[in-house]
């Protein structure tokens, strides 16, 4: 142990060494890769390889750790980014949880950090801790909001929830009961399942007895069509929404013709090709797609990689003006770059477009989401 | 621990309805019960592959879900036209094992055996090689696809349990234990390289309903129960009637005592291997049409098939089979009650469980190391 | 100084330096390191130890840290007050998952904490007051001497503390009365048992005592990070605690922090090689890890850390001075009757592998127990020793009913015994071996020999064994490994061991089983000087030779029934005698 401490210690101080005589700029990238998150993070891992390896004329050099989707892990990782890799910007992680944890680390450190996951509460308030830390997709509240509002298009006066028995499935619950409370909606049933159940019939039956005019799925991936498909068996007629947490290809090859009919919101990058031309995001949006789906095969986008481009494009507003103020690797660098991040206006995005101030480190508004639905088994814009 | 459980039977969920439902409502009963045995099927055909296992070679064998995973996933590979990744394991389990037999036969200057080895190995692998590649590509019917699915989850069994646990067959319980859940992790970190993070459905089987007696249920659930049923009466005539599955009984028996009679024990694991495999095989065939299936289902699957083996003290097939029942019953009737404390709710009966036996029996301590 | 003790010196010495010289991020591995570290010597007292094994201690560190996360964020507890108050939450819950496992076989206890670990995830999750899956943040840092412990270079330094500290009462323990006994756990309850031990009570203790070490290093977690959420305490995580234990050596203390630090550098190494070599499609590391424990496993059973001890060389371990001396049994009136057996029987189903058999044994004789194969010798062994009580009939031992003690309460009356297959611990010293027949003898409990506030008893214990190794003349080996010598002094170190307890009545299974013609001589001669210093002796044995020799008194056994009894004249004229044994036996009783 005592070697290899002495290795790494060498290893550490040839690579500082060779980092302050470059002085590229090095980013982190942090993503579930495996465990429960992987369906999300593996999009947005893929999606690293398309970013950008100059920006400014500067080399970019990204270091991708995977946290298997556990809080130690994620935070350790970041740590080690920090520190090992001297890394000026710190994109990730996947989960909210860990981002959560994550965000001391980037603030003890004066780092800033971009989160890739869901929950509000990662960058709201921005007080002191938070001020080093910024998201890109949309949160759970601006997705809630969405689907109420549309509940409340169609006369949905009682709503009942079936979602993931985690953090995920606990945020949007939190949500729904919120944005539905305002909008005179009842949640007449909230039940749980676990990620690998072989049955829900128990949950669906406890929400069919309530008899709620729609259903929400707060479920993520392939596993969210289990629901879906019971409701559809008990012959259940109301509508049926999911989350933005669906959306890839996976969700509609497994569903097939038992996820019909799913109401769900999502960044317009999800129907890029059915956008008016008028709209902005379109053009960003099929460029995204067509370069994954050029590296990674047809039908292999998903809207979660797209949260890694659009912190991509963010990162390359706010890194060329940074590099004005400071040389990277530097503390001021770090605090340029959060001050530019900050700054940035406008930057169209594949999820919307994003305009950043010092009391919002999302920026983004109701037009980075659309309703989509299943219908022939493909997304459809719902106009 | 009791605190938040007796705290959530006041939670909203309940409270605010304002509706007296039970699950012994007659619209409801039924309905849990039929989706609880149909679960339950499933978990009883694990746990007896459980009870086999542990009976014959004392490995208390977790890895039993991922024979489920691979089951599905290998099969919904094929359906994509795709060679499925459990190929390559095969091949490399093959590749090891052909090299373990081979050296052991060299040592004990066997050459004809070595060779005859050596050329097996290679003729076996070459063969489900071409054999899955082919049909992959071609696109097979379903019941080609199934038996090309069958044909390579389960020789994983007698693999895993060659280069694995036959090294370690005089090891104490705790040490295959261990074992037994580093190999869980290895299999499950690969079910996720060859088959990605989401979870695939294969075709059904059966489609369409029935009705029995008031309840409707899905021709899939019949097929489950049925076949569950069908496999279990095999396995008693397997047990109770047939030379092989009573040398099998005797080794579970009395290691010493089946070598006298002319059993090998490392033959007798190795079968019970393939069982183990075939039973978690065909449960994945069985249950992919209905949920879709991830590279870390198998785990949790497995566990509620051991919670049952546990009833039955990882020794009574029958108990263990009715234990898993009504782990399966439970789990339904819990999912509809209390649906956020399910996992809990399942996971914590093996304590009482447990708890009853300790009082119930006297145990002798098994001598090991 | 011996070799060892200046590299444990050294170790400690670069221990300290390390948080101050190493960068930041290494520092943080280095307390993860020391956390983890924490749980895997716990850990290793109860796997390698005691032999019994836990996918649960991750859980425990969770309730340690939701203990100490909850009572500081809601109730404005101190740190320093919330840690022992999660200890003993911790030590209730798995007191209660002991209680109900522990009577049972070994590996009830591991499944029954997979179970646990995953129940325990859900329960933190879906209690809001725990703040659920999201987590609970806003941890106060801990404060010491007024010093606010928020630098990472700081925090290593408790956790290292924490950590020694861990180690040096595992070590403790180890080397204590208690420690001893929970090792005899690792082969069975039978020896312990056999020399009083109530190996229940200890199991449920070594247990609890391993959570407890899981739920401090819980407390250091939840202060370290300042935010709790249930995936570190998952199943998963509890797993990777056991493996650090198997890959650095299960019975070893320091094995246990071998493990945590190989098992962390490499998850370090892995995930920086492996992604180049085989591309980032999934968790390589897991699948690299669970292979490796299996290679472990089948190449290196016992770990990393024994193939290290072995380069260094142990130092003759120091003798304590002796300021006790335990009383000596009173001697039992010679001629009165130490053993009666009257009328027992034993069924096994519808065997009756005993059936009405009476003798006595006085005061100051050897008696023989003979009989061919099967004739129910070893299970009227069992009878008297309390293994495995008689079915009917009655067994009297100095004075009291011993029919249905258990072997514990049999030993403690002041009964001895040896066993037929050696039932030694290969891996202790002589001294070591013999003193665990003392175990009765001593009073200190597990806390008291965590601390080392048992070291009059061990010192006294440490003389009566020594004392009865020079009686067996095993003296000048007392720090010889047990698993080196030769079967003769291996069955004369049991003797010692027995003899240790300072038995009035001493039971002997088969003592000259595969022991060459001098052995035999030899043990006659110190069977005949321990009778003739107030020792009663009741032999089982197939020797006729030996036997004829050496008893006064012969009780031969045949078909579960009493055959005949006398000297050995006598028994040799006995006709019944003669045709039980058609010659065959004899012969090859006497080859």
């Amino acid at each position: 142990m005592k070697r290899s401490h002495q290795a790494r210690l060498t290893l550490t101080a040839l690579l500082a060494v060779s980092s302050l005589a470059l002085a590229d700029v090095r980013v982190g990238v942090i993503v579930s890769a495996t465990g429960p998150a992987a369906s999300l993070g593996i999009p947005e891992r893929n999606t690293v390889a398309l970013l950008p390896q100059t920006i400014g004329g500067q080399k970019i050099i990204y270091t991708i750790l995977d946290d298997a989707s556990d809080t130690t892990t994620a935070v350790t990782n970041a740590r080690k980014l920090i520190q090992e890799n001297k890394v000026d910007l710190i994109i990730g992680t996947t989960t909210t949880p860990a981002s959560l944890a994550m965000i001391d680390v980037a603030a003890e450190s004066k780092t800033p950090m971009i989160s890739l996951a869901a929950s509000e509460s990662i960058i709201k308030p921005v007080d002191a801790r938070r001020s080093w830390v910024f998201k890109t997709p949309q949160t759970d509240a601006l997705m809630a909001a969405a689907i109420v509002a549309h509940m409340q298009q169609n006369k949905v006066k009682t709503v009942g929830y079936i979602g993931f028995n985690d953090a995920y499935g606990e945020g949007w619950l939190a949500e729904l009961q919120k944005n539905a409370a305002a909008r005179g909606i009842r949640v007449v049933a909230t039940e749980r399942y676990a990620r690998t159940d072989t049955s829900v019939t128990g949950q669906v039956l406890k929400v069919l007895a309530a008899k709620p005019d729609a259903v929400l799925v707060g479920a993520s991936g392939v596993p969210a069509v289990l629901p879906q498909k019971t409701l559809n068996d008990r012959g259940y007629a109301g509508k049926i929404y999911q989350t933005h947490g669906v959306a890839n290809a996976d969700f509609l090859r497994v569903g097939g013709k038992d996820v019909e009919g799913a109401i769900l919101p999502a960044g317009p990058v999800l129907v890029a090709d059915q956008l008016p031309d008028s709209n902005p995001m379109k053009k960003v949006g099929l460029a995204y797609s067509n370069l994954y789906e050029g590296k990674y095969g047809q039908n292999s986008v998903s809207t979660f990689g797209a949260h890694m481009w659009d912190a991509g494009l963010l990162m390359q507003k706010a890194i060329p003006v940074a590099l004005k103020k400071a040389k990277p690797g530097t503390a001021d660098f770090r605090e340029a770059l959060r001050d530019a991040l900050q700054g940035t206006r406008n930057i169209i995005g594949a999820h919307g477009i994003f305009n950043l101030s010092a009391t919002d480190h999302l920026g983004l508004d109701a037009r980075s989401r659309v309703m989509v639905q299943v219908v022939n088994n493909t997304w459809k814009l719902i106009k | 621990m009791l605190g938040p459980v007796a705290f959530s039977l006041s939670a909203p969920s309940l409270a605010s309805k304002g509706l007296a439902l039970n699950i012994f409502d007659p619209a409801i009963f039924p309905i849990l019960t039929a989706d609880g045995l149909t679960n339950g099927a499933v978990y009883a055909l694990l746990s007896l592959a459980l009870v086999l296992v542990f009976a014959v070679t004392r490995v208390i064998f977790v890895p039993q879900g991922e024979f489920v995973m691979f089951g599905t996933l290998t099969l919904a590979s094929l359906q994509l036209g795709r060679v499925p990744g459990t190929l390559t394991l095969l091949l490399v389990l093959l590749a090891i094992s052909t090299v373990l037999n081979v050296v052991e036969a060299l040592r004990r200057g066997d050459g004809r055996a070595a060779g005859l080895a050596a050329g097996s190995g290679v003729a076996l692998g070459a063969g489900v090689w071409a054999l899955t590649t082919t049909l992959a590509a071609a696109k097979a019917p379903l019941l080609v696809q199934v038996l090309l699915t069958l044909l390579l989850v389960v020789p994983l069994g007698p693999l895993l349990y060659r280069v694995v646990f036959q090294p370690l067959r005089n090891a104490s319980v705790l040490v295959l234990l261990i074992a037994s859940v580093a190999l869980h992790l290895v299999l499950v970190g690969l079910g996720l390289v060859f088959f990605g993070p989401e979870g695939s459905r294969t075709p059904a089987f059966a489609e369409g309903n029935t009705a029995l007696g008031g309840v409707t249920l899905s021709n899939q659930s019949l097929l489950v129960i049925l076949v569950s049923a069908v496999l279990m009466l095999a396995l008693y005539y397997f047990f109770d009637r047939t030379l092989t599955g009573k040398a099998l009984r005797a080794t579970a028996v009395n290691r010493m005592g089946a070598r006298l009679v002319g059993i090998r024990p490392t033959a007798a694991g190795s079968l019970a291997f393939t069982v183990a495999a075939l039973i978690g095989a065909l449960s994945g065939l069985l249950i992919g049409p209905s949920i879709a299936v991830s590279y870390d289902t198998g785990f949790l699957i497995g566990l509620k098939g051991f919670v049952g083996a546990i009833i039955g003290g990882l020794v009574s097939y029958p108990v263990a089979a009715l234990g898993a029942l009504l782990v399966g019953l439970i789990e339904s009737y819990a999912s509809f009650s209390l649906s956020q404390w399910k996992e809990v709710i399942v996971f914590t009966l093996i304590l009482p469980v447990l708890l009853w036996r300790s009082l119930s029996s006297k145990h002798h301590d098994e001598e090991d190391e | 100084m011996t070799p060892r003790l200046i590299l444990t010196l050294v170790a400690v010495l670069i221990a300290l330096a390390l948080p101050a010289v190493l960068p930041v991020f290494q520092v943080t591995l280095l307390t993860n390191v020391a956390i983890a570290a924490l749980t895997v010597v716990g850990l290793v007292l109860l796997t390698g130890v005691a032999g019994l094994t836990s996918f649960g201690q991750a859980a425990f560190m969770g309730v340690g840290a939701y203990t100490t996360a909850l009572l500081t964020t809601v109730y404005g507890w101190n740190p320093w007050l919330t840690l022992p108050a999660g200890m003993v939450v911790t030590a209730g819950v798995a007191a209660l998952l002991g209680l109900a496992t522990l009577r049972m076989q070994g590996h009830y206890l591991p499944l029954a904490t997979i179970a646990w670990g995953i129940s325990l995830y859900y329960v933190f999750g879906n209690s809001p007051a725990l703040g659920g899956f999201t987590g609970l943040r806003g941890i106060p840092p801990v404060n010491v001497f007024g010093l606010d412990l928020t630098d990472p270079r700081r925090f290593a330094y408790l956790a290292l503390v924490f950590l020694a500290l861990g180690i040096v009462a595992a070590q403790f323990l180890l080397s204590s009365r208690v420690g001893r006994a929970m090792r005899a756990l690792r082969s069975g309850t039978v020896v312990a048992e056999a020399f009083g031990a109530n190996t229940f009570s200890l199991r449920v203790q070594v247990f609890v005592l391993s959570s407890v070490f899981a739920s401090a290093a819980g407390w250091l977690y939840a202060h370290q990070q300042r935010f709790v959420n249930p995936t570190p305490f998952g199943l998963n995580v509890g797993i990777e605690y056991l493996f650090m234990a198997v890959l650095g050596g299960a019975g070893y203390v320091w094995g246990g922090v071998a493990g945590a630090v190989l098992i962390t550098a490499l998850r370090e190494v892995l995930q920086n090689v492996l992604p180049s070599l085989l591309g980032t499609g999934g968790n390589y590391e897991v699948i690299v890890l669970g292979i490796i424990i299996i290679l472990v496993l089948q190449f290196a059973r016992r770990g990393l850390w024994p193939l290290l001890e072995r380069l260094v060389p142990a130092g003759t371990p120091r003798l304590l001075a002796r300021a006790l001396t335990f009383p000596h049994r009173p001697d039992p009136t010679p001629g009165s009757v130490i053993l009666n057996v009257q009328d027992a029987v034993k069924q096994f189903g519808g065997l009756k592998a005993v059936s009405d058999v009476s003798f006595d044994v006085q005061a100051g004789e050897i008696v023989g127990l003979i009989g061919p194969n099967g004739a129910g010798k070893s299970t009227m062994f069992n009878l008297i020793t309390g293994v495995n009580p008689a079915t009917r009939g009655s067994v009297n031992l100095l004075g009291r009913d011993a029919t249905r003690l258990p072997a514990r309460t049999i030993h403690r009356l002041g009964v001895a015994r040896t066993f037929q297959h050696v039932r030694l611990f290969p891996e202790l010293s002589l001294l070591e071996n013999a003193m665990m027949g003392g175990y009765a003898r001593g009073k200190a409990g597990i806390v008291a020999s965590l601390l080392h506030l048992e070291r009059r008893e061990e010192a006294a214990l440490q003389g009566v064994a020594l004392a009865q190794l020079e009686r067996v003349g095993l003296r000048d080996r007392a720090f010889d490994q047990a698993g080196n010598l030769a079967l003769g002094q291996q069955r004369l170190l049991e003797i010692a061991r027995a003899l240790t307890a300072d038995p009035a009545f001493l039971l002997l299974d088969e003592p000259a089983a595969g022991l060459r013609y001098g052995e035999k001589a030899e043990l006659s001669a110190l069977l005949r000087r321990l009778r003739d210093e107030g020792v009663t002796i009741l032999i089982v044995e197939h020797d006729m030779d030996l036997v004829m020799n050496l008893v006064d008194r012969l009780v031969v056994m045949n078909g579960g029934q009493e055959l005949a009894q006398g000297n050995p004249q006598q028994v040799r004229d006995n006709p019944a005698v003669r045709e039980a044994y058609l010659g065959a036996d004899v012969e090859e009783g006497a080859a």
